[in-house]
């Protein structure tokens, strides 16, 4: 049986009336390579920030590698790599500087710290901008470095918040390839992504969450067995994506009230 | 083909953006904390229109007198005070930030010709320039009551002096706007403001030891070539008309023309520069750039007895420090203001001679003012982090590394500030005998330690949002400021209490005594409150996060 390294149990957040994140059960495997897909304010980035420690439930429990996080929050922070929203960068430090200071954080020594960021800084083709600040980054350098500082622990489970957007295509090659490598070595990724595409070629689960609420939850293959279609048809990600949330042929009808544009 | 008929007409442009902006006032409205700030607003309203009436009348009854005396060039010195308040207070307003508001315009199919009145529009709409109509409106009514036959020369002068004054403060923003969009240029001319503030403490010291009052002041040798600028010319084109002197109005009504056409053309092209796409983007081009040595870490001349956080959170905010001009500048005020108390306060060369203070009171006092100086960016230490926040909550490590680490870093500064000010204390007024300076020493060490645990309590509990290279609304919250001030006086009443129990006794060692044992129990509620406050920071987490991440 595989160990499991994802684990919430009627995990719920609210804001005053709201209630952002309704009773999502998530079940995510060692080692997979996990698409968390939902439309606009479905709650994707409050459910990953609450499994990284930045927001805190109003109830429900999450079990990260078997540790629960209420109960053991340094534990779990030690063995997770995070790029969250806003990618929560130090602009007034230089790019090494912060994989420095992000190595230190994480309790590794000077030495192996210095060594990482080298490596990685290199990988990220960031080397040669070695004394711009952060702040003189382009968004695509950004998100590399930010992608750098949360594997530079070597995490064993990877948050990642549309880790793409902004990155260009050499680079977002390079990543996907060490991506791949991470989860053949067992490390866990959980992955927002509005590029729908991008999720089908490298996710082998998904899940989607729709109005706070988890309305999906299986491998690739599980999800297209439960659409309904015509027999032999391999649907796309995009073609389920629309049909669990509802919005299936909604936009034709929509389109057709823009006659002006159309 | 786009269905855009017919673009709309100037005046449509105009209308279009008032009704945003007022779109913008009022939803911003919709928010309980921008309610807060409107009855904010509506109060500095109401002090700001009580100003701009009672100044309407102090011009009116100025106009009037120049006019009736027969002075009316005398008029100058008033439209000077509008020249000049037009023009700076809308760089003090703008705070060295740039403000791109004005050109996002450009991405609607906008004219040059529209885009151009809009600005002049802009112009129009701040401040300065609403109440400097007022104040010039108010002059016209005294002349219209004292000299009516000088009205229209006065109407015609002001119009071209509203016209210059408006044209010349766009064209200075717009050059502003340039200058501060990189960051470099910003942080440094934010840097040389606050220099040169702090030089004007030097004025007087210096004008008193170096002025010389038997000869007429160099600066009055300037005032001929001043009567080329707008103020003056409005005045003696007043003055001219006064006295029928035909030659002379044409002459400076003349030369208002061509500071109007001057500024009018140079905004022109400033305006036709942004208009054609001036790139004001500081990010840098993906170029390959050199790559030097690596330089060793920082964190590795840190004792090695510290945890690899605390050391990590050290050597970062020794970075933050280092690339805040603002903060670093502020590291050379306080032995620069020991040598300004002392040449106005104390000492043998102080200004007020034998009535200067003596060292035993000077020596506390000094130090008092500086520990006030330096603890206060403790109030609100979270304050320039931005998304870095994030971070601290990612990371596995307790908030009290974090906490240490800062405070850590903040003593190892304000210790090597003391050690400095000590010395220009010594150098300027001389030592003030064992027992005080110990004594000094002790309660600098219990005011630092007493402060930093609500210090901390203050930087969780309030944050505030600051932007390094940008002085607008760079300031601690108010309930941060008041705890700091609170925090101060109780402390500096403690102090106090304690050096003069030391005379009242007659024993000069009992402060040091009473200060190291203050010291130590502050050190002990300090580390007492560390896992307390680590608590309390999970708990504001999400105030933090949202409050520095906006």
């Amino acid at each position: 049986m595989n160990e499991i390294a994802i684990r919430t149990e009627q995990l719920t957040r609210r804001f005053g009336a709201l209630t952002a994140v309704d009773c999502v059960d998530l079940r995510v495997n060692a080692g997979q390579f996990f698409g968390f897909l939902g439309p606009n304010g479905a709650g994707k980035s409050t459910t990953i920030k609450m499994l990284t420690g930045l927001l805190a439930p109003s109830s429900g429990r999450m079990e990260l590698l078997g540790l629960d996080f209420q109960r053991n929050p340094i534990d779990v922070k030690r063995q997770i790599g995070v790029v969250p929203e806003g990618m929560g960068l130090f602009e007034r430090l230089t790019g090494s500087e912060y994989l420095h200071f992000v190595g230190r954080m994480y309790g590794l020594d000077g030495v192996t710290t210095e060594k990482r960021t080298a490596e990685l800084l290199e990988f990220m083709q960031l080397a040669d901008r070695e004394k711009t600040l952060i702040a003189d980054y382009s968004h695509g350098m950004q998100k590399k470095l930010a992608l750098a500082a949360a594997v530079i622990h070597g995490p064993r489970i990877l948050f990642l918040d549309e880790p793409f957007e902004g990155v260009d295509a050499l680079a977002a090659g390079a990543l996907k390839a060490l991506l791949g490598r991470m989860t053949e070595r067992g490390v866990t990724i959980f992955l927002t992504s509005h590029v729908l595409e991008i999720v089908e070629r490298l996710c082998s689960h998904v899940a989607i969450i729709h109005q706070g609420r988890l309305v999906a939850q299986g491998s690739l293959e599980e999800l297209r067995a439960g659409i309904p279609g015509t027999e032999g048809e391999k649907k796309t990600l995009e073609q389920i994506f629309l049909s669990i949330v509802g919005q299936s042929g909604g936009e034709q009808a929509r389109l057709e009230e823009l006659t002006w544009l159309t | 083909m786009a269905d855009v008929i017919q673009m709309p007409g100037v005046a449509e442009q105009l209308k279009l953006i008032a009704g945003l902006r007022w779109n913008l006032l009022k939803n911003s409205l919709q928010r309980k904390n921008n309610r807060w700030d409107l009855i904010g607003i509506i109060l500095a309203a109401g002090g700001s229109a009580m100003m701009v009436l009672g100044l309407c009348v102090a011009f009116y009854m100025g106009a009037y007198f120049f006019l009736t005396r027969n002075r009316a060039s005398w008029m100058s010195l008033l439209f000077w005070a509008i020249f000049l308040w037009w023009q700076a207070v809308p760089i003090l307003v703008a705070g060295f930030g740039a403000n791109f508001e004005f050109r996002n315009l450009l991405r609607f199919p906008l004219s040059l010709r529209a885009f151009y009145i809009l600005g002049l529009g802009y112009g129009f709409a701040d401040f300065a320039a609403a109440s400097s109509l007022c104040w010039i409106a108010s002059m016209m009514v005294a002349t219209a009551v004292g000299r009516v036959q000088l009205l229209p020369v006065m109407m015609l002068a002001s119009l071209l002096f509203i016209l210059v004054n408006v044209t010349l403060e766009r064209l200075i923003g717009s050059w502003l706007e340039k200058i501060f969009a990189n960051r470099r240029a910003r942080e440094l001319l934010v840097g040389l403001f606050v220099l040169s503030m702090v030089s004007m403490n030097f004025l007087n010291p210096a004008l008193q030891r170096w002025g010389d009052y038997g000869t007429r002041p160099k600066i009055v040798h300037l005032v001929p070539y001043l009567s080329w600028l707008p103020g003056t010319l409005v005045g003696n084109a007043l003055a001219a008309a006064s006295d029928a002197n035909s030659q002379a109005l044409l002459l400076t009504v003349g030369g208002l023309l061509v500071w109007l056409g001057a500024t009018s053309g140079l905004l022109w092209l400033r305006y036709r520069a942004q208009y054609l796409g001036e790139e004001l983007s500081e990010t840098a081009a993906p170029s390959a750039g050199k790559r030097g040595p690596r330089r060793q870490a920082a964190s590795s001349v840190l004792p090695g007895f510290l945890s690899p956080p605390v050391a990590g959170v050290m050597r970062k905010e020794f970075h933050y420090l280092t690339r805040n001009g603002f903060s670093f500048i502020t590291l050379i005020l306080p032995p620069v203001m020991v040598m300004f108390f002392s040449m106005q306060f104390a000492g043998s060369n102080s200004q007020i001679k034998e009535h200067g203070l003596s060292p035993q009171a000077f020596f506390p006092a000094v130090m008092a003012y500086l520990i006030l100086i330096l603890l206060s960016p403790a109030y609100n230490s979270f304050a320039f982090e931005g998304h870095g926040i994030q971070s601290y909550f990612m990371a596995p490590v307790c908030m009290r590394d974090i906490l240490v680490g800062k405070n850590l870093f903040l003593v190892c500064v304000v210790t090597f500030e003391l050690a400095i000010s000590l010395g220009v204390l010594i150098w300027r007024i001389g030592f003030p005998g064992f027992p005080l300076f110990l004594s000094t020493i002790a309660a600098a060490a219990f005011a630092v330690t007493g402060q930093l645990t609500i210090a901390n309590w203050s930087a969780l509990s309030f944050p505030k949002k600051m932007e390094i290279g940008k002085m607008k609304g760079q300031r601690n919250s108010g309930v941060a400021v008041w705890t700091a001030f609170g925090v101060q006086i109780l402390i500096g009443g403690i102090a106090t209490i304690v050096l003069l129990a030391g005379r009242w006794f007659g024993s000069s060692w009992l402060p040091v005594v009473v200060f190291v044992g203050l010291t130590a129990a502050a050190l002990g509620g300090y580390v007492a409150s560390l896992d307390p406050l680590s608590t309390l920071a999970e708990r504001k987490k999400e105030l933090l996060i949202e409050t520095l991440c906006r």
